[in-house]
């Protein structure tokens, strides 16, 4: 394998290309700093190597198995996971919120879940900073938090059916909604063009118009002298005696490789990131690294993911048009029986997740045969609405290593996952809400289906390195050159799709780097 | 009676001069089966063609034929994203769930599965899915419930990825580069509506 650092200690290593580590790329080589990118999956050409099709775009999630457990065990894959330069971000949907004020506070607010030791005011300059880089596009006014726009670029128009169904069903009850915020433009950006409305975004957007870090920011990074290394494993973060981090082991087409670095930060999302500082136990760090609090893998969390499915007397069509469009954020903090809340979407499907999904409606019996067969044929009158549901961090909730070993001899991850009961009372009320709006839009509720997204959690951030991974900056307490920046960090849910805030924060986490490092202080 | 689809003379692959090169190949390429299986044995393929129809509900042996190629093409790739503690990986699940499968046949009915009547199939169907099938010391070391998710799942998977499928539930495709052009009118290549049950 070529390499331009063989043999050489870089400024920073970065493990995983996705939505921080593609930003931490640009940042730190833009600031002049040698930076190498090592990324577990290939590397794809958005225009050769993407398809309009699901069944052969599943290949962009992470396929490599991991045992999943608790009362309620997780779908992994493609849904949660990317592998690829871009990770998720290459198959996401685009949906671009920030956080609000109260995500930031759970305990203080509605004593449940804990506090972040930030707040909204320390993320909103890069929220802005990361919202402008990449044009979302937006309403003029954001009706919810702390930010009411304008975005930087203007709302997409027009919108599909499905959304103007969800708009229709939420006027007439009143709700309050918006068309989505959205990393994909909406007019010509950059050397980009706008959407098309093709349709594919969770199956990698062939135009350029969504944004990713494949596209945007690792060619950025490259751009400045960054190595961006593709189908390179990391199996170890290597220590020296000293009790400073001296770099990684990684593993190409078999064969172990070593980068030495000053700096480690690892970007590989909330299962590989535990799963990693785990694997790292040396006899200094007998149980992982940076787990002195004894907290690296717990309290992992994921969104519920709720989706229900109505039928109306005339054609849909779920395929058409970026997923989502529509959005509301009217049940974002609930008060009474249930404590935090949701966001809700009209999101647009194709057949297979489909067909998937309500194959899964109707819990342990799975629908089959006649009866899915029938409601296929109706595929084109069907609407749906998605929530992105807030799930309180629970110490049980765990990624941990298993005793059965991958093909690089790395202990496999075992994910374990049960929901709370405000987590159960939640989705009964966003579903609650759902029916009620597609009903209001005319529609019969026929389909709920259980689903979860998006992974956060496992190496929280905090103020006592007791009871958390990282500082706000993602700087271990125990190993002061080891960083963690990805959903790991994340000390609650939210109740709001996380790309934004996972990028905010990464760029925060570039800002504290370029600062202390000037001064030589890491 | 059985449902017909709403868009008879509909056909997805007219469009495929529209599509990039990629989409093209791999869509064309479904509808050449080969039928060479690199996991699954003769009797295997036979039995799970006779399951699978089911599954989906139809019977169409060039279509059956492509949900029985992803299924060896899933199981040779032993890639399956997760599994729970104790479940065996799905290469292993598969085969001794067929296994099972099959003395489960002999022993009630002397017969193999794809001998059976479709009445009967089913039937045995319903009891996997629900993790009832008997006798109970042949399905022993199978989790019946999970031996059959794998296969709804592969089978579902492979089926709504077949153009012929897309065509009659009026899936419009692939769209790039020309992309949806509109979003409350049908754009002209889409499936128009020609029959619809009351």
């Amino acid at each position: 394998m070529k390499r331009k650092y063989e043999g050489e200690t870089v400024d920073v290593v970065i493990v995983g290309a996705g939505a921080a580590g593609g930003v931490l790329a640009k940042e730190l080589s833009e600031a002049g700093m040698r930076v190498v990118v090592l990324e577990a999956g290939p590397w794809r050409d958005p225009q050769h190597d993407f398809a309009s099709d699901e069944l052969a775009m599943q290949q962009l999630g992470w396929q490599d198995t991991r045992i999943v457990d608790g009362a309620d065990p997780l779908q992994m894959g493609h849904n949660n996971c990317g592998k690829g330069v871009g990770g998720g971000t290459v198959h996401f949907t685009g949906v671009f919120l920030r956080f609000h004020e109260t995500d930031f506070n759970a305990k203080s607010l509605d004593g449940v879940g804990e506090d972040w030791p930030i707040g909204y005011a320390d993320l909103a300059p890069y929220y802005d900073k990361v919202e402008k880089e990449i044009a979302v596009s937006g309403p003029k006014h954001y009706p919810w938090g702390s930010f009411h726009g304008p975005y930087p670029y203007p709302e997409r128009d027009p919108i599909s059916l499905n959304a103007q169904l969800f708009a229709k069903g939420c006027e007439k009850l009143g709700i309050r909604w918006v068309v989505s915020p959205l990393a994909i433009l909406s007019a010509p950006f950059e050397d980009r063009p706008p959407c098309i409305n093709r349709g594919f975004c969770t199956q990698g957007c062939m135009p350029n118009a969504k944004f990713s870090t494949l596209i945007v920011h690792i060619p950025k990074a490259i751009q400045a002298g960054a190595e961006v290394l593709p189908d390179c494993m990391v199996t170890q973060v290597n220590m020296g005696k000293d009790g400073r981090a001296t770099g990684v082991t990684f593993v190409h087409n078999g064969t172990a490789y070593e980068q030495r670095a000053k700096l480690v930060i690892i970007s590989a999302y909330a299962v590989e990131t535990p799963r990693l500082l785990l694997n790292s136990a040396n006899a200094q760090f007998p149980n992982g690294l940076a787990n002195r609090s004894g907290w690296v893998g717990k309290a992992f969390m994921t969104h519920s993911s709720n989706d229900v499915y109505a039928r109306f007397d005339h054609d849909v069509r779920l395929y058409k048009g970026t997923p989502v469009l529509a959005t509301t954020q009217d049940f974002y903090h609930l008060s009474g029986e249930v404590a935090r809340g949701y966001t809700l979407h009209a999101h647009g499907v194709r057949p297979l997740s489909f067909a998937k999904g309500i194959s899964k409606s109707d819990g342990n019996r799975p629908v089959w045969g006649s009866k899915l067969h029938e409601a296929m044929l109706d595929y084109n009158a069907y609407a749906r609405i998605t929530m992105v549901g807030e799930v309180l961090p629970s110490p049980d909730n765990t990624v941990t290593l298993c005793d059965e070993k991958d093909l690089n001899g790395m202990p496999r991850a075992k994910v374990t996952f049960s929901y709370g009961d405000n987590d159960k009372l939640l989705i009964d009320h966003a579903v609650s809400t759902m029916k009620g709006i597609l009903q209001a839009a005319g529609g019969k509720p026929e389909f709920v289906v259980p689903d979860t997204a998006h992974l956060m959690g496992g190496c929280r951030m905090g103020s006592d390195p007791d009871s958390s991974v990282v500082n706000s900056y993602g700087q271990t307490h125990d190993i002061p050159n080891l960083f963690v920046c990805d959903a790991s960090i994340f000390v609650t849910s939210g109740a709001g799709n996380p790309t934004n805030t996972v990028m905010a924060l990464a760029s925060r986490t570039a800002d504290y780097i370029k600062k202390r490092a000037s001064r030589m202080e890491l | 009676m059985k449902r017909l689809t709403r868009y008879p003379s509909y056909n997805v692959m007219n469009e495929q001069h529209e599509w990039d090169e990629h989409t093209r190949k791999i869509l064309n390429s479904r509808l050449q089966t080969s039928g060479n299986h690199s996991f699954l044995t003769v009797v295997e393929a036979e039995m799970l063609r006779s399951w699978c129809s089911l599954l989906v509900d139809d019977h169409r042996p060039e279509i059956i034929q492509f949900v029985l190629d992803h299924i060896d093409q899933s199981l040779s790739s032993g890639e399956e994203s997760q599994r729970k503690p104790g479940i065996p990986p799905a290469q292993v699940l598969v085969r001794k769930g067929l296994e099972a499968l099959e003395k489960a046949c002999q022993s009630i009915h002397t017969e193999l599965f794809f001998h059976l009547e479709e009445e009967q199939q089913k039937q045995l169907m319903e009891e996997v899915s629900q993790g009832e099938a008997v006798p109970l010391e042949v399905w022993r070391h199978v989790p019946q419930q999970v031996f059959f998710q794998k296969l709804l799942t592969m089978s579902i998977e492979a089926y709504y990825s077949h153009p012929e499928v897309w065509s009659e539930i009026g899936f419009g495709g692939p769209a790039y580069p020309r992309g949806y052009a509109r979003m409350e009118q049908l754009d002209p290549w889409e499936a128009k509506e020609e029959q619809r049950k009351a």
